[in-house]
């Protein structure tokens, strides 16, 4: 096959045969990452970007996701409509407004991922679980947006900043997807904070609640190392 | 004891449990994930981004499961998801990286031999960014992964021929791009 071209010189491809060898990931992104794709085939995340080679498997998940999508939505709005006519005055900041106002219905396929659900989620509310008016796909969108922030603010060192997106995190999404990733990096950003107590409190609900999770090690290492 | 009678007994009558698909999809991937990453970075995603477009990967990996043929080998199949997926992103952002510093001091404190892999390796990907991303792949595919060129054309959707033309513009494209990295970097 190769003798219709000429050889690579033998200088390139001795550079080339280091970039064979592919050395292996750090333990930590590798735990990431394999804990992510757990975490998305346990939500069932259905997204695929290979397009050719998925087409009839994606027209009939499309059909089924139109109609799950469209069955939640009208749950997701009565729910909503109660939840709001039984909250009268609920302890949220005035930021909540808008968006109350706004027809539940319509407002599902705008995906308002930034603002939406932060509305009538009060401490006190029973159901913090996610936002009733966002999609499936939406909320997986709003659960990454969040846990980039937190994961960004951690590189960073910047512990403090990154609590804010965790708590956001734990009050809409309590049982989310990526609720393994968001309790590793709260144990990690209170041990970063110093507040040691804290961190192995939280390093052993996660252990008790994630038994056999990738991250474990990490987790078990996180108080003590940041302090 | 009755337990394992019965235990026994309903493993011969049962036929053999069939691997759950996401599981086999999941190990595939974590048996993988080195090459999907590398391949990634060969294919021009910053490292800030890689992570993302490996997760990307494995979703449509997961998508495309139930057509994947196991007698097949995975890396090409990959390969293909891979540049799909890179490809559209480079669209999406329609920017080039620029690569003209090579960052070599970052390699970190090692014997000479590691440092020297690790030069050559930054050196590689600096060289494969000023190749555009169709001929790239080709070249990533055949002359790095060693894919025999009838591969090359299925798992890329093109015929030998362009195989051949790309593969052959591509080597004369990496070979001008080391030279000129290499004159950069030492007139620096």
């Amino acid at each position: 096959m190769t003798s219709f071209h000429p050889p690579l010189p033998p200088e390139v491809d001795s550079l080339l045969d280091h970039e064979r060898d592919i050395a292996p990931l750090p333990a930590a992104v590798r735990a990431r990452s394999l804990a992510r794709a757990r975490a998305a085939l346990v939500a069932g995340a259905t997204r695929s970007s290979s397009r050719p080679m998925a087409a009839p498997r994606r027209m009939r998940w499309a059909a089924a996701a139109a109609l799950v999508c469209f069955g939640g939505a009208a749950i997701g709005a009565v729910a909503y409509e109660v939840r709001v006519r039984l909250i009268k005055e609920p302890v949220a900041r005035p930021a909540a407004r808008p968006v109350a106002t706004r027809p539940a219905l319509t407002a599902l396929p705008e995906a308002p991922i930034a603002e939406a659900p932060v509305a009538a989620a009060p401490s006190t509310a029973p159901d913090t679980h996610a936002a009733p008016r966002l999609s499936r796909a939406d909320a997986a969108r709003a659960e990454l947006r969040l846990l980039k922030q937190a994961r960004a603010a951690v590189a960073r060192e910047n512990y403090a900043a990154a609590m804010s997106p965790i708590a956001e995190h734990g009050r809409r999404f309590k049982d989310g997807r990526l609720a393994e990733e968001r309790e590793a990096l709260r144990v990690k950003a209170l041990a970063g904070l110093g507040r040691t107590d804290e961190a192995q409190r939280a390093a052993s609900a996660f252990r008790a609640r994630f038994p056999r999770s990738v991250l474990l090690p990490a987790v078990g290492r996180m108080p003590a190392r940041e302090r | 004891m009755s337990g394992v009678v019965v235990s026994h007994l309903r493993l011969v009558s049962t036929p053999l449990p069939r691997p759950n698909p996401d599981e086999a999809c999941l190990d595939a991937f974590q048996r993988e994930l080195d090459y999907v990453f590398r391949t990634l970075r060969r294919l021009g995603t910053s490292p800030g981004e890689v992570e993302d477009l490996a997760q990307e990967v494995f979703l449509a990996l997961r998508g495309a499961w139930a057509e994947y043929d196991a007698e097949r080998p995975l890396r090409p199949y990959l390969f293909g998801i891979a540049f799909r997926i890179a490809s559209a992103h480079q669209r999406k952002r329609n920017r080039e990286v620029s690569f003209g510093v090579i960052d070599v001091g970052d390699a970190g404190p090692g014997p000479d031999a590691a440092l020297e892999r690790k030069q050559a390796r930054v050196l590689v990907l600096a060289a494969l960014e000023r190749i555009p991303l169709p001929r790239r792949a080709v070249l990533v595919m055949h002359d790095i992964d060693d894919v025999p060129v009838t591969q090359v054309a299925t798992v890329l959707k093109i015929p030998m021929f362009t195989v051949y033309s790309r593969l052959r513009k591509a080597r004369r494209e990496l070979e001008a791009a080391l030279r000129r990295i290499v004159k950069e970097t030492n007139t620096r």
